[in-house]
């Protein structure tokens, strides 16, 4: 068996008879642009990486201030990149079939793209050095290594990379629930339960399990994000560690872990091309992406079974919920892939090549992290270099292959043609040989117990580094063929744009022939797909209308007399009543946005305000509940009166905004807001 | 300190490799059929039931595995009838009170930090890494141990915590 030659065609002889969309003009051009940003990423932050195995095996000599310089930005940068690339591809398959909003995709880019070079200023030029994972209260402990201006600028540059995946998730889940007609549908809940004919298509239930997961890992990043900055601005504002971590690694772990779950998306678009055979939703699909939903978001907490504190419950919940997260993935994805593969004749260019190895990686990798999520190898294994090999392995094996496959098949698609085959197996033989070495150096640094985050690595283990470094750049070269055989698809469809044409000209009669640019295919400009149901409302109908002002009353009038009587003594209490007023006018907010003469002027500009208000005002609520900012009020009740409607008028505008976003994504959007708020006052004190 | 394969690292290291090699020869294999030309509904019939089974030993696996783990859980329970060592990380150091302690006999080690986030890493005299704790500002994490060995075990610290983290060593003694 051997790969197809230059020039053989690009899709599987079935794959004609498949119902398959033709991507238009924009998709392919926004593809570019976040692909592209995301491979450039990648290329700078992988050799950053080289740059600190280097260093860790004695050849290069880095000061340890700029290893873990370099280590903070190689963390950062390539989550950002790596966000953008799947975010880029997802978006370019799920938009043939569902309307999703490329100006709200371009305020994504805009803000990923923006924290990513505040990141590096942060880093580079102001010398922040805390690790990606910026642990409270590390980041106010610089030991004199950076200044405050690099801590705000880290912590703004975060923000913005957060913020610009929440905005591409409300999206995404606005539009996706519009189309499919609500939540349960869009699900696959409806499907399953015998209701529904013609569930979405996998990669849609893909999307939208990860808009929902993705913003619930924003808001608990925007929450530990907006503490910090309150601590930089008042001195007198506490933070608890332990909470501080929970939310850190909520974030983070979930946002890293995501990233698989929106590549697999274009995967589920890709496979059927090379097969010939479609990836359609089944009931099995629907369960697993159920079962995902529940278990991504509970696995964080793997990150704190170190911390016995943390309760034991949850420790178990963590660990039983790691391991099931595995199993939809090893049962359903990877199976039915092999499955769609399995003699089918599949076409082997050099995308499907990379589609395939990524299943390869994240098996691989996820079998690392199941072992390692096992409570007493855990206790042997925390933060040595195993867990560094686990997510490099599904990462760099898997996520990073699945995006370069993307952009080999935009390159195959338009040049018609694959990779030679010297220049496939090169690459792949490179890039393979490379990434599995490299983690599989440091899988036995692991078992040695090689602590990660070491600018100087234990005596004795210099030699490891140096075999993991060979290995980098064995990659590395795979890498380089591989960008090599990208341009020489770029250049066959640049050229295959054009046509000669022969041109006469009418005074000397001389013929000569000029180059002129083909036009897109129809398909390519077709409109946009409408949506199924218009947004609707927060409360619908007077029932839910009544409940609400009823819950709304009833929170407050119960709430309200003791958290003011315990804001006395506690400033938990204290914060958690303001976090009750802006529940009450959040609600009101929602109240008035579904009233029928409101919500008959809502639309898609109001919709772009309600998508600003709900990442800003929680934001600015938590801002505001500074110490020195509530502090001189005390003893003066009609400044506090102010102080307190002021919180209630920004949950009124929480709640327009949430009403602006429709009947699902105004619903969670609420209820997300108010729990950051919530959230936010059991972790801060002080004053 | 030079460190050395502890054996229970080894045991899931081997699991990890033998385990990986079979994922591998699974995908070798998918590779050499991908090319045949067989009926998607013949392998979907032979693939529904080996998935069946697939999921039940996936799940029964978990049964066991998270079961027997409950039974190895580190974190110390109850009240303690042998050594309390009291341990404080701070920005590069440790302190280790007592730092000498007798073997055989059960050890509680409350473990804090006077600063940020560090990782308490313990390794035997032959430099087995033997487990890590985290010392959290304002928690007191409680690990207990007992050791068998004398000998003088060092400290390496597991949190990432700032520039001279991988100086933050130090080492506390088993007497017999």
């Amino acid at each position: 068996m051997t790969l197809e030659a230059a020039t053989a065609p690009v899709v599987h002889p079935r794959f004609a008879e498949l119902e398959a969309t033709e991507p238009r003009v924009t998709e392919r051009h926004v593809a570019w642009l976040f692909v592209g940003t995301g491979v450039a990423l990648f290329a700078v932050m992988g050799l950053a990486g080289l740059a600190m195995r280097l260093t860790q095996a004695q050849v290069l000599g880095l000061s340890p201030a700029w290893f873990y310089r370099l280590m903070t930005l190689h963390g950062a940068g390539m989550l950002a990149g790596v966000l953008l690339g799947t975010m880029g591809a997802l978006w370019y398959v799920v938009r043939q079939t569902v309307p999703l909003s490329m100006g709200r995709l371009l305020v994504s880019y805009v803000l990923i793209v923006g924290g990513a070079v505040a990141v590096v200023v942060a880093t580079m030029v102001g010398g922040f050095a805390t690790g990606w994972t910026f642990l409270w209260p590390l980041p106010f402990h610089s030991f004199g290594q950076w200044p405050t201006w690099a801590t705000g600028t880290f912590l703004v540059g975060l923000l913005c990379i957060g913020a610009g995946f929440f905005v591409f998730c409300l999206d995404v889940l606005m539009k996706t629930t519009e189309t499919y007609g609500g939540l349960l549908r869009t699900l696959g809940i409806t499907y399953l339960r015998g209701r529904d004919d013609s569930p979405p298509p996998p990669q849609v239930l893909a999307a939208t399990v990860v808009a929902i997961e993705g913003l619930e890992a924003c808001a608990a990043g925007v929450m530990i994000l907006v503490a910090l900055i309150s601590r930089m601005l008042d001195s007198k504002l506490t933070i608890d560690a332990l909470w501080a971590k929970n939310f850190t690694y909520f974030f983070g772990h979930s946002v890293a872990n995501l990233t698989i779950y929106l590549a697999i998306g274009a995967v589920y678009v890709l496979v059927p091309r090379y097969a010939g055979r479609p990836w359609k939703t089944t009931k099995p699909i629907v369960v697993a992406w159920l079962f995902t939903l529940l278990f991504v978001m509970a696995a964080y907490s793997h990150h704190l079974y170190m911390d016995f504190v943390q309760p034991g419950g949850l420790q178990v919940l963590s660990e039983t919920a790691s391991f099931a997260a595995a199993i939809p993935v090893g049962v359903i994805t990877v199976f039915t892939g092999l499955m769609l593969v399995w003699g089918s004749r599949y076409r082997w260019t050099l995308a499907s090549s990379l589609v395939y190895l990524g299943f390869a990686g994240w098996v691989i990798g996820g079998t690392g992290a199941v072992l390692d999520s096992i409570i007493p190898f855990n206790f042997r294994f925390h933060n040595t270099l195993w867990v560094v090999a686990h997510f490099h392995t599904y990462l760099l094996l898997c996520v990073v292959f699945w995006e370069l496959a993307f952009v080999t098949y935009l390159l195959e698609e338009a040049a018609g043609r694959t990779a030679s085959r010297a220049q496939t197996r090169l690459a792949l033989g490179g890039m393979v040989i490379g990434g599995y070495g490299l983690v599989a150096v440091w899988y036995l640094s692991g078992v040695l117990g090689v602590p990660r985050r070491y600018a100087v690595h234990p005596a004795g283990t210099a030699g490891y580094s140096l075999a993991a470094s060979i290995f980098v750049m064995i990659f590395a070269l795979g890498f380089l063929v591989l960008l090599w055989a990208l341009v020489g698809l770029a250049r066959t469809a640049h050229a295959r744009r054009y046509e000669n044409v022969e041109v006469r000209d009418t005074w000397s009669n001389s013929r000569w022939r000029v180059r002129r640019r083909l036009d897109e295919p129809d398909g390519a400009l077709r409109p946009l797909p409408r949506v199924a149901e218009p947004l609707g409302v927060v409360f619908t109908g007077p029932v839910q209308l009544g409940l609400a002002v009823a819950t709304a009353v009833v929170l407050h009038v119960a709430f309200l007399p003791q958290t003011v009587d315990a804001a006395e003594k506690s400033t938990g209490y204290y914060s958690l009543d303001h976090a009750g007023q802006f529940l009450l006018g959040a609600l009101v907010g929602a109240i008035v946005a579904s009233l029928p003469r409101v919500a008959a002027r809502l639309d898609r500009r109001t919709a772009d305000l309600g998508i600003a208000a709900v990442i800003a005002v929680p934001a600015v609520m938590m801002l505001v509940m500074l110490p020195s900012l509530y502090g001189p009020l005390v003893g003066r009740p009609a400044l506090q009166f102010l102080y307190h409607v002021g919180i209630a008028a920004l949950g009124v505008v929480l709640g327009l905004g949430a009403g602006a976003l429709g009947k699902v994504t105004g619903r969670f959007a609420l209820l997300i807001g108010v729990s950051m708020a919530v959230m936010y006052a059991a972790g801060i004190g002080g004053g | 300190m030079t460190p050395h394969y502890g054996e229970p690292q080894v045991a899931v290291g081997i699991a990890m490799v033998v385990i990986s090699a079979l994922l591998a020869a699974v995908f070798v294999v998918g590779w050499r059929q991908s090319v045949a030309d067989v009926p998607y509904e013949r392998v979907q019939a032979v693939g529904y039931w080996v998935r069946k089974r697939w999921l039940a030993f996936l799940c029964a696996l978990l049964v066991v595995v998270i079961g027997l783990s409950l039974f190895e859980l580190p974190y110390a329970r109850g009240g303690t009838h042998g050594t309390v060592v009291t341990v404080k990380g701070g920005q590069f150091f440790w302190s280790i009170d007592p730092a000498r302690i007798r073997a055989d006999v059960p050890v509680r080690f409350d473990v804090t930090s006077l600063d940020v986030n560090h990782g308490f890493g313990i390794y035997d005299p032959a430099g087995h890494m033997i487990g890590s704790v985290q010392a959290m500002p304002g928690y007191h994490n409680k690990l207990d141990l007992t050791f068998h060995t004398p000998g003088v075990y060092h400290v390496l610290c597991l949190e990432y915590c700032g520039l001279d983290h991988h100086l933050m060593q130090a080492s506390f003694t088993v007497a017999p």
